[in-house]
């Protein structure tokens, strides 16, 4: 898979930082099990963050810190690896997908493909820890176009399946876009067949008329 | 920030020291200087390899007053703070077996598992995570991802750390700011505006330039 179009610098750095809402922290997670590019990146800004966590004037612990850490540790017994989910778990009780499921998408709750207008699809996905988080996916039937729109704050998006194209790019598998209140678009899928995307909105998408506005709604953007 | 140096006059060590229970009688004979990357993926190392406690007390004099610091720089009580550093280590200790010093530098691995505590440290308190753009009625939390980072996401190790280090030293102080800022603040963005004397629009091309500088330097010296 040649993936064209990474998330920015930015945007890497409030992930690395720990800065990032659940939302976006979701997309980027999806993207980077996909995009070694940006593994590597994310490697080297995890190495600024230990570099400065180790600069960090050290602040004076109480006394019994260490001895309270070891009573936690023996309570909690042997050193193991716990919290380790299964790889493959999460799977059900989600909609068929022409890939696997991402393994980041494991503990989200998505609930049955649901018509927003002809030929295309929409999705809720509740992350476990954040459930006011706007995460959705779009399956949009090949030649469709959504409607005209353009958005409060930011929205981000990582291609699944298939491919679209709204004019500034095309956009495959894969593939992560950013979009803000600079951008107003009308992403149109390609010939080949339907596109899945995952997409996490800061804000609301604003739509360009009102059936649009009406199926924004139906969304709960 | 207050409250940092209430208890300067208690020599932790020694308090250490007395308790009855631990088997980790006297902290190592390490140097009062930084110990080294080296020595640091050694420590942790042999905590995940044998349980090592002498080696995570070490460890843990070195990093939890350094992750207090950074949970305080975030705005944290200094109570909140140490509950988390404390928090930290145990999560340390959980998840060593699972550190490889050829793929991530011990700071490295320990940053990732503290940020990531960090984020839920968050959600619990009912904080949310600066957004890229504020908005009041937003009420995005983060999540709580695996805090360890995975093999694919330590390629370089001891060395990676090495040419971040050299690298960030090399960048004009401005951009050094604008990197510290977004990693140790809960808000960057603001605060790296409030600092700058910017405009909150003008920031985020800030920090592109800053990454961007960075990201020169360390292909510089690793191609």
């Amino acid at each position: 898979m040649m993936i064209r179009h990474h998330p920015d610098d930015a945007l890497m750095l409030a992930y690395a930082a720990g800065t990032l809402g659940a939302g976006h922290r979701l997309l980027l997670d999806v993207h980077l099990e996909g995009c070694a590019v940006c593994r590597q990146h994310l490697a080297r800004l995890n190495a600024v963050g230990g570099m400065l966590l180790e600069e960090l004037a050290p602040a004076e612990l109480s006394p019994h810190a260490l001895e309270r850490v070891l009573a936690r540790i023996d309570n909690a017994g042997p050193a193991a690896a716990e919290d380790v989910p299964g790889p493959s778990n999460g799977v059900r009780g989600k909609p068929w997908l022409p890939v696997p499921w991402p393994a980041a998408m494991a503990a989200c709750d998505v609930g049955p493909w649901r018509w927003m207008g002809p030929g295309m699809y929409w999705n809720r996905v509740i992350l476990p820890d954040a459930p006011q988080a706007k995460v959705f996916m779009l399956r949009i039937g090949a030649g469709r176009m959504l409607p005209q729109h353009t958005h409060s704050q930011s929205e981000l998006t990582q291609v699944l399946w298939g491919a679209f194209d709204d004019g500034r790019s095309e956009f495959r598998a894969g593939d992560f876009d950013e979009t803000d209140g600079t951008v107003r678009h009308q992403p149109t899928v390609q010939a080949g067949g339907d596109c899945i995307c995952l997409a996490s909105v800061e804000g609301t998408l604003r739509f360009d008329g009102w059936l649009a506005r009406l199926m924004g709604a139906s969304i709960g953007m | 920030m207050t409250g940092l140096r209430q208890s300067s006059d208690i020599d932790p060590a020694r308090h250490r020291a007395r308790a009855p229970y631990l088997s980790v009688a006297m902290l190592p004979d390490i140097p009062e200087h930084a110990p080294s990357p080296e020595l640091l993926s050694q420590l942790l190392a042999s905590v995940g390899a044998n349980a090592d406690r002498q080696a995570f007390a070490a460890l843990f004099k070195h990093f939890a007053p350094r992750i207090k610091s950074y949970l305080m720089r975030s705005g944290s009580s200094e109570s909140q703070a140490e509950e988390f550093a404390q928090e930290a280590m145990v999560s340390v200790w959980k998840k060593a077996a699972g550190f490889d010093p050829a793929e991530a530098a011990a700071s490295t691995w320990i940053f990732a598992i503290a940020r990531n505590l960090r984020i839920d440290h968050f959600r619990r308190l009912g904080n949310r995570m600066e957004q890229l753009a504020c908005d009041p009625h937003d009420e995005t939390l983060a999540d709580g991802a695996d805090p360890a980072p995975t093999p694919e996401q330590q390629l370089f190790g001891l060395e990676c750390e090495r040419a971040v280090r050299s690298a960030m030293a090399a960048l004009p102080p401005e951009q050094q700011l604008v990197l510290r800022l977004s990693f140790y603040e809960e808000h960057p963005h603001a605060r790296i505006a409030t600092e700058l004397g910017l405009p909150l629009g003008t920031v985020k091309s800030r920090v592109r330039l800053a990454l961007n500088q960075l990201r020169r330097r360390l292909d510089g010296m690793q191609s």
